[in-house]
């Protein structure tokens, strides 16, 4: 029942996914077509450029449910160790490079980043998983 | 936590698969907890003692 290839759980986050990120993809490229660069901050600009945002939200409500739904606590203890493992990678880079921008002329990390930092982490949570206990559960994003 | 379950499995010639069917779990579960690298909660510990007929502390043993 809980398999990785026929658990209910997954083949929902996974059709959550795919839809999310159409979803995002249409609404970058709407944005993009829409708002001329360094286009002032007017409400109708602000909407169109938090259009993807409510996707990048949909992607974090998606991998919530997953936890919520998976049964085989197993599986769901391998997918919460990748997710602290990738918030721990990116509360250290950030932290860090925030400090140095503190203190030096460092370029400025782009906020933006930090959500795309985190899936990165996903993957070394994934790499960690496949190390430590030799399976893992190929959700990384 | 050290555990027999790979013996109890084999005695009854069941794959580790079809153990999982049974605890309706993955494979991966069974297989992490057959090899110490995870231990299971107590409601699983006890679903794995029903299926096999037998106490908890003689399928898991302490150390």
């Amino acid at each position: 029942m809980a398999s990785r290839g026929r658990s209910p759980a997954y083949r929902r986050y996974f059709r959550r996914h795919i839809g999310l990120t159409v979803l995002y993809l249409a609404a970058i490229a709407l944005a993009t077509w829409l708002v001329p660069d360094d286009a002032p901050p007017s409400a109708g600009a602000v909407m169109l450029a938090l259009l993807p945002g409510i996707a990048v939200l949909g992607w974090i409500w998606s991998m919530g449910r997953l936890l919520v739904e998976l049964d085989d606590e197993y599986l769901r203890m391998l997918e919460v160790r990748k997710f602290i493992i990738a918030t721990g990678i990116t509360l250290a880079v950030v932290s860090v490079w925030g400090i140095i921008e503190l203190y030096t002329t460092v370029p400025r990390l782009p906020v933006f980043f930090v959500f795309p930092l985190w899936c990165l982490g996903l993957a070394a949570g994934s790499v960690s998983n496949k190390l430590t206990f030799g399976h893992d559960t190929g959700t990384c994003k | 936590m050290k555990n027999r379950l790979k013996v109890l499995r084999a005695e009854r010639d069941w794959s580790q698969q079809a153990l999982a069917d049974k605890l309706e779990v993955s494979r991966q579960s069974v297989n992490a907890i057959e090899t110490g690298k995870y231990d299971p909660s107590l409601p699983l510990a006890f679903r794995i003692s029903d299926i096999f007929g037998l106490p908890i502390e003689e399928i898991f043993i302490r150390g």
